[in-house]
C-alpha cells in the first residue's frame, strides 16, 4: 500500500486541497458534543483525535434523516432526479469506517439500494486516528484497527502523521497535495518503531472493561432470560439507541401530497425498531407489542448477528448507545446481564 | 357546482389557535381554499353555512357545555369524516388539566360562584371522542405547521392522515440535538406524541408534552430517573399533568394517589 | 454450537427484478373486480405501458407492493399463476385505510407496482412429488398461485390434496371455483367451515381444517411436500398433522405473515431474529421455524 507522510503545520492547506475536490464534512462542536457539518472555513478544520464520537453517525451523510426517496403523480413514480454532491468525511475513525463496511455490505448485497448507492459513490473518505475514552469498546468488537473502507487515512505518529492510501480517488487527492507540497512520499528511517508504538497506544488506550466473549452464542442462549423483561420496563422507547447506532439501518417510508395539486414525494426517514408499531401489521396484529421483544431484536442486531446472510454482529464499539441512553441500557448492561445468566 | 370537497372548522373550548396555525400558514391557504369548498371557518370568515353538510369536519377546543355537546352531535351528523384538531379536541388540553380528580365541582364554584351559565349547564373540559366517533386525529398546541397541512391535505384527497407511533424524541434525534435528560433536565419527549419536529428541544428548552401522551409512554421509567435526578415528585407529577388532559388520569389512576 | 450462517439449502432467493424496478413502482391498470366474500376484493390488473412487465415471471408465495398515489403502499401475496402470464391478481381483505382506499377504486384506474419479492415456493422442489396444501381463511389468495400453476403443469406431479378451512360459508373464496373442483379427477379436494355448513352439507364439511385430514386416506411421506398458509393460530395444529402422517420437517412449507414494507430486505419492519422476511420468506420449512426463535 502506497503511504506517505504528512506533518501537522500543513492542516490549512490540506483542507484547500480537499475543498478542491467537495464539500468537506468533519465533526463540529454542539452543545457539548459534536456533529458532522460541511466545513466552510478552515479555522474550523482541524484534526479531532480527541473526538471520539459525534451525536448522529456517518450514516447521516449517506442516507439522511429524512429525505424523498420517490417523486409522483397519480399517472407514474420516479426518483428525484436530485444533484448528489461529492462529500469528504474527514475525521472518521476506526469504528466509523468499520460501520461503513457493514453499511455497504447490508445496501449493496442482494438489492442494491439506490439511495445508498448514489450518495456512497460520492463519498470520499478521510480516516484519522483517535485516542480512546472510557466509553470506547472498538477493541473488544475488533474494529480498532481498519483493513479497508477508507480513501486515506491518517495515522498519527507524533511527530507526523502517516497516511495511507487506500484507493486510487485517494491518490488523485495525495498528489494534488504532493504537488502543494504537503506530503512527502520519503517516509522516516524510524517509521516502523514509530508505527509500532503507535499501535501499542491505540492498544493501551482502552479503558472500557466490556466483556463480550462469546456475547452472540449467549444471546441465543439468553432469549427467554427475565432480564429482558426488566429492561422493557426501564426503557424509554425514545428509539435514541437506534438513531446514534452507526449500524442501525431500519427506515420507514410515508406518502405526502402536495396541496391542490396532483404531486406527491415519498418521504424516507429513520425508523427505531423501538417503536411500539415497528411489527404492526395490517389488521392490528403486532408482532413485538411489548417493549422487550423489542430491546431483544435491537440487542440480537448489535451481538448475535445482523444481515442474514452474512450472520455477523454490527457492533462496532463506538460507544454511542452508552452515552446516549437516559436509562442506561446499552451494549456495555446488557453484555453484564448476559455474563450474570451464564453464571447461573 | 365544484367537485372540490367540503371544508369546515368548528371551535369549542380552547384559544382558538388552532385555527389561528392553520390561518397563519400564508403561503399555502390560497392553495387550501382553492383545493376545499370551505363552508365553515369563523375565525377565517364572515359568510358562514352553519348547516352545510362537509366531507371533512376539522373540530378545535374541547366540550365544556351541555350547548356544545349539542352542537358536536350535530357536526357529526353532517360531516362524512370528523378530525380531532388540535390538543384541546383530542385529550383536554390545559383545561384538562385536573382532569378526573373529583374536584371540578368545587373549583368551578370557587372561580364562577353559584351562577346559571347562558351557553347551558357546564361540566369539566373533555376531548370530543368522548362524545361522538372521531376519524382521525391532528394534535398539537398548535398543530405544526407540515404535519397539519400535510394532514389536511391527505384528507382532502380522501385519505386519512397517516399516524406515526413516535415521541418527539424521534424528530429531536433527527435534528441532531443532545438528550436533556442526560443533562438532568426534565423533558417530556419520550411521553410524548411526535410530529411536532421538536422546536423547543432544538432551541435547548426541554419538552412539556404538548402533543400529548404517546401511547406507550413510560411514566414509572422517567419518574424514577428524574428522581436520580433530584427532581421531587410533586413537581414531576404537575408537569405531567399539565398537558397530561384526559389520557393521563385514565392510563395511569396511580399517579393521582401521590 | 451455534450456525451463524443463515441457511440458505431450504430455498434460495429467487431471480429478482432489475433494481430498478425493485425501488420504484411501474403503473398498472385495474381492469376488473370482484367481491370474493364480505370483506375480500379480487381484482385483476395488467401493465400500462411498461412492457417488461408483461412477461413478468414470479413465483407461487411471492407477493408485490402496490402503491396509490398519495395514499401510500402496501404489500399483498400474488393470487394468480405464473402460468397464466399478462394479468396480475391479487385477493384482497379490507382491513386498514390503505386497503379502505384500495376499495374505493374503479376499474381503469391506476396503481403503482413494486416486485414480485420474496422467495415464494420452490416449486422445481415440489416436481414429481404428492402435494398437500392446506388454506385456511385469507391464505386461499397465496395459495391459489400454487394450486394453479400445480393445475397447469399437474402431468409433472403427483397427488394432489388440497384442504381449505373456513369461518363460515360466505367467507370461502373463490366458491364458484371450488365447488366445481370438487368433482375434478384433478384434485383430491375437502373444504371445512368452523360455523354452519346448512345447504352445503354435500359439499363442505362442517368442523375444523385438521379434521380433513382424516379424508385422505395414507399418504407416502417420503415423497409428499405440504404447503400451509393461514392465519397464525391454525400452524401448529396443522403441522401436528403432518407430523403424524410421518412428514420431513424439511418438506412442510409454511407461508408466514410479517410486516412487510420495502420488499428487498432493507427496512427492517419484517425482522425475524436476523431473518429478513420479506427476502427470505414468506415460505419457511417447518425446520426454520424449529431452529429459528419467534417465528410462529
Amino acid at each position: 500500500m502506497r503511504v506517505v507522510k504528512f506533518e501537522k503545520k500543513n492542516t490549512e492547506k490540506l483542507f484547500d486541497v480537499l475543498s478542491r475536490f467537495g464539500e468537506v464534512w468533519s465533526p463540529m462542536e454542539k452543545g457539548e458534543s459534536y456533529s458532522y457539518q460541511k466545513i466552510e472555513d478552515s479555522n474550523n478544520f482541524i484534526f479531532h483525535e480527541e473526538v471520539t464520537r459525534t451525536i448522529l453517525p456517518e450514516k447521516k451523510l449517506l442516507l439522511p434523516q429524512k429525505f424523498p426517496t420517490l417523486k409522483f403523480n397519480s399517472k407514474k413514480y420516479e426518483k428525484p432526479n436530485e444533484e448528489i454532491p461529492t462529500k469528504i468525511l474527514f475525521g472518521i475513525h476506526n469504528c466509523g469506517i468499520s460501520a461503513l463496511n457493514i453499511l455497504d455490505e447490508f445496501y449493496t448485497t442482494d438489492f442494491v439500494d439506490a439511495d445508498y448507492q448514489q450518495r456512497r459513490n460520492k463519498l470520499i473518505i478521510v480516516g484519522v486516528s483517535c485516542i480512546a475514552d472510557e466509553h470506547c469498546f472498538c477493541d473488544k468488537t475488533n474494529t480498532n484497527i481498519v483493513e479497508k473502507g477508507y480513501d486515506i487515512f491518517f495515522a498519527d505518529l507524533c511527530n507526523y502523521y502517516l497516511v495511507w492510501i487506500g484507493t486510487s480517488k485517494g491518490d488523485d487527492i495525495i498528489r494534488m497535495g504532493e504537488d502543494m507540497g504537503i506530503f512527502d512520499a520519503n517516509i522516516p528511517g524510524d517509521v516502523t518503531n514509530k508505527y509500532a508504538e503507535y499501535r501499542k497506544r491505540n492498544r493501551e488506550s482502552y479503558c472500557n472493561d466490556i466483556d463480550l466473549e462469546g456475547s452472540t452464542d449467549l444471546m441465543e442462549l439468553s432469549h427467554d432470560a427475565e432480564f429482558w423483561q426488566e429492561l422493557g420496563d426501564i426503557c424509554l422507547s425514545c428509539g435514541q439507541c437506534t438513531m446514534v447506532c452507526p449500524t442501525c439501518t431500519c427506515y420507514n417510508v410515508i406518502d405526502e401530497i402536495d396541496l391542490n395539486k396532483d404531486t406527491g414525494q415519498r418521504i424516507r426517514y429513520w425508523d427505531s425498531c423501538l417503536f411500539k408499531d415497528f411489527s404492526l401489521t395490517a389488521g392490528d396484529h403486532n408482532f413485538r407489542a411489548a417493549r422487550s421483544e423489542r430491546l431483544k431484536l435491537w440487542y440480537t442486531h448489535k451481538l448475535k448477528a445482523f444481515i442474514g446472510k452474512f450472520g455477523a454482529p454490527s457492533c462496532v464499539g463506538c460507544g454511542r448507545c452508552i452515552v446516549t441512553c437516559p436509562v442506561d441500557i446499552n451494549i456495555k448492561t446488557v453484555a453484564e446481564k448476559l455474563k450474570k445468566k451464564r453464571a447461573l | 357546482m365544484s367537485n372540490k370537497p367540503t371544508l369546515g372548522i368548528f371551535g369549542f373550548t380552547g384559544c382558538a389557535g388552532c385555527q389561528l396555525a392553520l390561518l397563519n400558514c400564508e403561503d399555502q391557504l390560497i392553495d387550501l381554499f382553492e383545493a376545499a369548498d370551505i363552508k365553515v371557518f369563523y375565525e377565517a370568515m364572515s359568510n358562514n353555512d352553519d348547516g352545510a353538510e362537509v366531507d371533512i369536519a376539522l373540530v378545535e377546543g374541547s366540550i365544556n357545555t351541555d350547548k356544545q355537546k349539542e352542537e358536536l352531535f350535530h357536526i357529526r351528523k353532517k360531516a362524512k369524516t370528523l378530525v380531532a384538531f388540535g390538543s384541546c379536541a383530542s385529550y383536554g388540553c390545559v383545561q384538562a388539566m385536573a382532569y378526573g380528580d373529583g374536584k371540578w365541582e368545587e373549583r368551578f364554584r370557587k372561580v364562577y360562584g353559584d351562577v346559571e351559565f347562558a351557553v347551558g349547564k357546564a361540566f369539566e373540559a373533555q376531548p370530543i371522542h368522548k362524545f361522538v366517533k372521531v376519524d382521525a386525529t391532528i394534535p398539537g398546541c398548535s398543530p405544526a405547521t407540515h404535519q397539519m397541512l400535510t394532514a389536511i391535505t391527505k384528507l382532502l384527497n380522501g385519505n386519512l392522515p397517516v399516524y406515526t407511533n413516535a415521541p418527539v424524541c424521534l424528530e429531536c434525534k433527527l435534528h441532531e440535538n443532545e438528550c436533556l435528560l442526560n443533562k438532568g433536565i426534565l423533558c417530556l419527549g419520550p411521553l410524548t406524541q411526535g410530529g411536532c419536529t421538536a422546536p423547543c428541544i432544538s432551541h435547548n428548552t426541554p419538552c412539556v408534552g404538548c402533543w400529548g401522551i404517546i401511547e406507550e409512554a413510560n411514566h414509572s421509567a422517567e419518574i424514577e430517573l428524574l428522581i436520580e435526578n433530584g427532581y421531587k415528585i410533586e413537581d414531576i407529577i404537575r408537569k405531567f399533568r399539565i398537558f397530561g388532559g384526559s389520557k393521563i388520569s385514565e392510563q395511569y389512576t396511580k399517579l393521582w394517589r401521590l | 454450537m451455534r450456525n451463524n450462517q443463515y441457511e440458505y439449502s431450504q430455498h434460495h432467493i429467487p431471480e429478482q427484478p432489475h433494481n430498478h424496478e425493485s425501488q420504484v413502482p411501474i403503473m398498472m391498470r385495474i381492469i376488473s373486480k370482484k367481491d370474493l366474500s364480505p370483506d375480500v376484493r379480487f381484482f385483476q390488473t395488467v401493465p400500462t405501458t411498461d412492457y417488461r412487465y408483461e412477461n413478468l415471471n414470479y413465483k407461487p408465495g411471492q407477493f408485490m407492493s402496490l402503491s396509490i398515489s398519495g395514499s401510500g403502499e402496501a404489500p399483498f401475496s400474488i393470487t394468480s399463476s405464473p402460468t397464466r402470464k399478462g394479468i396480475i391478481e391479487f385477493a384482497i381483505r379490507k382491513v386498514g385505510k390503505f386497503t379502505e382506499k384500495l376499495f374505493t377504486l374503479k376499474d381503469g384506474d391506476l396503481l403503482g407496482l413494486r416486485g414480485p419479492f420474496g422467495n415464494g415456493f420452490d416449486v422445481e422442489k415440489f416436481l414429481g412429488k404428492d402435494i398437500i396444501i392446506i388454506a385456511g381463511g385469507l391464505g386461499a389468495a397465496p395459495l391459489r398461485s400454487l394450486l394453479l400453476y400445480i393445475l397447469d403443469n399437474k402431468e409433472q406431479f403427483g397427488r394432489l390434496i388440497y384442504l381449505y378451512g373456513s369461518r363460515n360459508v360466505e367467507e370461502i373464496l373463490y366458491k364458484g371455483d371450488f365447488f366445481e373442483l370438487l368433482s375434478s379427477d384433478q384434485i383430491e379436494l375437502y373444504i371445512s367451515v368452523d360455523e354452519n355448513n346448512k345447504g352445503f352439507e354435500d359439499k363442505i364439511h362442517r368442523g375444523r381444517v385438521t379434521e380433513l385430514f382424516s379424508k385422505i386416506g395414507k399418504i407416502n411421506p417420503d415423497n409428499t411436500v405440504a404447503a400451509i398458509c393461514g392465519p397464525p393460530i391454525m400452524y401448529k395444529f396443522v403441522v401436528q398433522e403432518l407430523l403424524k402422517l410421518n412428514m420431513n420437517k424439511n418438506d412442510i412449507f409454511l407461508s408466514l405473515e410479517r410486516r412487510m414494507k420495502c420488499g428487498v430486505g432493507k427496512c427492517g419492519h419484517c425482522i425475524i431474529d436476523y431473518v429478513y422476511t420479506c427476502v427470505n420468506g414468506p415460505v419457511f420449512t417447518y425446520w426454520d421455524v424449529l431452529r429459528m426463535q419467534d417465528l410462529i
